[in-house]
């Protein structure tokens, strides 16, 4: 195969959405030279951001109340959130919401030209925007006039270090075949989640590429243990809207016909937060009311209609499947917990600086700097556009990287070997093996040692015995072969890192039942020690923070309300489901 | 199914799905110059090729194509 080597990068950006984007922008802004973004697809048009519903949690400092946001956000995340990081979001929102209108992406104004807000899930307050193909169209068009060179089509397969820093990375060009070697003083991991190619359109472009590169050259990985699932449509490929539809009056129904949130979250119901609402139809499911179903049948047609206009995609394809006509939704659809996702990614400071000097990373990429707030979008924002500028900054300081050619023969064997096995395994039969032993609910949703073991056990005999047998007919399989060995690889770490976090908090774990804050305000951090797996657990530095937790060990709030249901017992410390 | 038909009395062969497609779906007859699915299975959907094709020629349906295990 032909190589083509590109040098003389200041920042090589990896991911074409939202997070990447903005940090190839900033870095441009703040002095890089060079700055090259490269996409395993096509940048603005891959990952979740192209295909992002159309809100976005929002603070507006001039109607909102910062502090009591602030404080909300923490105390939602159970206090397993980095507070300085949320106060740079804070500090920073504002400006990027401004700067991507300016850009081009479409909001929703009122007459009077205020942003209209829209509640949703949680206590959130949204700003709307046009989809996410409108918005990430208008990103592309900023970078591309910011100067960032864009290189569609590439797959990053490893990252290229020097002295124990990175020096660039190596891919492989998806219609040609064709090996890439980029020498750069900083690379910016903007490349997404994890989200095992499930239910989610939009989503399975994201799968776990830029932990995987990250950890095999030994950066710390952070927050893999946690997980807010998202649910979508069970028995339809349609994307997300769900903060639209529950927060203009749908609500969920079990098999029986009876609306459970009510009795989960008598507060905020079925716009309850995620980390309440999956693990709800979680243990409907455990009780045998499953299946769920959102209940939307009886909005009128202007809510109708307002959708339409502000989540096109995903009401274009209920029309297309008949679950909406003209202004009404004409049944109820079944609904599930989505892809199995986890939230972790690479640790990094408050500069967005992994633990490996010149690796950056930002939005899906990195732990969610809080539950809410800093994620999603608007953490792609915020740590999009600090990892760009300080990636810009850090260059200022490297001299032009030397690059290693055995490091970058091995890594170029690597890249094509699933080629060379024209009888391996089909990249389908892993990613399946893969979601049979980490989708059930009653693995990583409601969490209990023993099954999270026997999962773990499965995943690594996926790693050990079939992901090195992994074949491509072509260079696009080949893509789909790496994929299915990343999105293993986290597979494993997540179950690893779930496992040694031993109480309840963003999770439910029947076996350790309890919000232990003397011992977990912790987090799990993960990396690589040779051939073997380091888990560990780091101190939040909780004396530094303006919120402070109390000391002390609760029954997890949701636990206990199911306790009140009479659904569960707690006896000797564990849960016993009644 | 996701992706389902491109109309070929419609394709100019312009390229775009070719180039947009997050899931690298699309290849080009270079004969003909129309463009066609080559990589079914990994369709996710999105519907980008549809919206974003200048000649409508693509249509797309929201099911799966490939079978992910339930939950449940
Ligand atoms: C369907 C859907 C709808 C959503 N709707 C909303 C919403 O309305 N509001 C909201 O706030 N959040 C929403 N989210 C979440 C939000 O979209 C994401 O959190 C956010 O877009 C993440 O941005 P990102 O730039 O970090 O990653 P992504 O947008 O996922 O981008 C990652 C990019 O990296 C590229 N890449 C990956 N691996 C490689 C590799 N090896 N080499 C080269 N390139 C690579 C991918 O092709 C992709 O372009 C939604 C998510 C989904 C899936
Ligand atoms: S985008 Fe439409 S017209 Fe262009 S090649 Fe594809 S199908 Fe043909
Ligand atoms: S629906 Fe999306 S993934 Fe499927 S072919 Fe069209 S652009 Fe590609």
């Amino acid at each position: 195969m032909a190589e083509e080597v590109i040098r003389g990068i200041d920042v090589l950006v990896i991911g074409g959405g939202l997070a990447g984007t903005l940090a190839a922008i900033k870095a441009r802004e703040a002095g890089a030279r060079q700055v090259v973004q490269v996409d395993k697809a096509y940048a603005g048009r891959s990952g979740c951001s192209a295909c992002a519903a159309g809100v976005i949690s929002s603070f507006l400092p001039e109607e909102d109340d910062r502090e009591q946001m602030f404080t909300d956000m923490v105390v939602r995340a159970h206090h397993l959130c980095d507070q300085e990081r949320l106060q740079d979001h804070f500090d920073d929102f504002p400006a990027r919401l401004k700067e991507m209108e300016d850009f081009g992406v479409g909001f929703e104004r009122l007459p009077d030209g205020k942003l209209q807000r829209h509640p949703g899930r949680g206590t959130g307050k949204f700003v709307m925007f046009h989809g996410g193909l409108q918005m990430m169209g208008a990103m592309r068009k900023a970078a591309l006039g910011a100067g960032v060179k864009i290189v569609d089509k590439t797959m990053v397969t490893g990252l290229l270090t020097r002295d124990g820093a990175v020096s660039g990375a190596v891919g492989f060009h998806i219609p040609s075949g064709e090996f890439r070697v980029f020498g750069a003083k900083a690379v910016v991991v903007a490349a997404g989640r994890c989200w095992n190619k499930g239910r989610n359109p939009g989503n399975r472009s994201a799968t776990g590429d830029g932990l995987a590169l990250a950890y095999q050259v030994g950066a710390v990985l952070e927050g893999l243990d946690q997980a807010r699932w998202n649910n979508m449509a069970a028995r339809y490929d349609i994307g997300p809207g769900m903060n639209m539809y529950v927060g203009s009056g749908g609500f969920f129904v079990n098999s029986k016909g009876e609306r459970f949130m009510e009795r989960y979250h008598p507060e905020l119901k079925d716009r309850a937060p995620l980390n309440i609402l999956t693990p709800s139809f979680a243990m409907e499911a455990r009780r045998g009311n499953a299946p769920i179903f959102l209940d939307l049948t009886h909005l009128e047609p202007e809510t109708v209609l307002r959708f339409k206009r502000v989540i096109p995609m995903p009401m274009m394809m209920f029309e297309r499947v008949g679950v909406v006509a003209g202004d009404r939704f004409t049944r109820k659809v079944e609904w599930e917990p989505a892809a199995i996702q986890c939230d972790g990614g690479l640790k990094v400071n408050r500069r967005y600086e992994s633990t490996v000097p010149g690796l950056f990373a930002c939005g899906d990429a990195i732990p969610p700097g809080s539950g809410e707030g800093q994620r999603a979008l608007p953490g792609a924002m915020t740590s999009g556009g600090r990892a760009g500028r300080f990636a810009a900054e850090y260059v200022r300081e490297c001299g032009e990287p030397e690059l290693e050619r055995e490091q970058i023969q091995v890594l170029r064997e690597e890249t094509f070997a699933p080629l060379n096995r024209n009888d391996g395994i089909e990249p389908d039969q892993v990613l399946l093996s893969l979601q049979e032993a980490i989708s059930p609910y009653d693995v990583l949703i409601l969490r209990r040692e023993e099954r999270m073991e026997r999962a773990l056990r499965t995943v690594e005999e996926i790693w050990r015995d079939q992901a090195p047998l992994l074949c491509a007919y072509d260079p696009h399989y080949l893509r789909m072969a790496h994929e299915a060995r990343y999105m293993t690889l986290v597979g494993m770490l997540q179950l690893r890192s779930a496992l040694f976090r031993k109480e309840s908090r963003e999770n439910l774990r029947e076996d350790y039942p309890l919000i232990d804050n003397e011992s977990w305000l912790k987090w799990v951090t993960v990396r690589r020690e040779g051939d073997g797996v380091k888990v560990g657990a780091e101190m939040l530095p909780v004396e530094r923070y303006p919120v402070k937790p109390k000391p002390d060990k609760t029954l997890h709030p949701l636990w206990q309300r199911v306790e009140g249901m009479g659904i569960v017992k707690i006896e000797q410390g564990e849960v016993r489901w009644a | 199914m996701g992706v389902r038909k491109i109309d070929l009395t419609l394709c100019t062969g312009c390229g775009i799905c070719i180039d947009e497609c997050p899931m690298d779906v699309f290849r080009m007859d270079d004969e003909k110059n129309k463009a066609f699915i080559k990589y079914l299975r990994d369709c996710q959907s999105c519907f980008i090729c549809e919206r974003e094709c200048p000649e409508d020629a693509i249509y797309c349906l929201p099911t799966f194509e490939r079978r992910i295990p339930d939950p449940w």
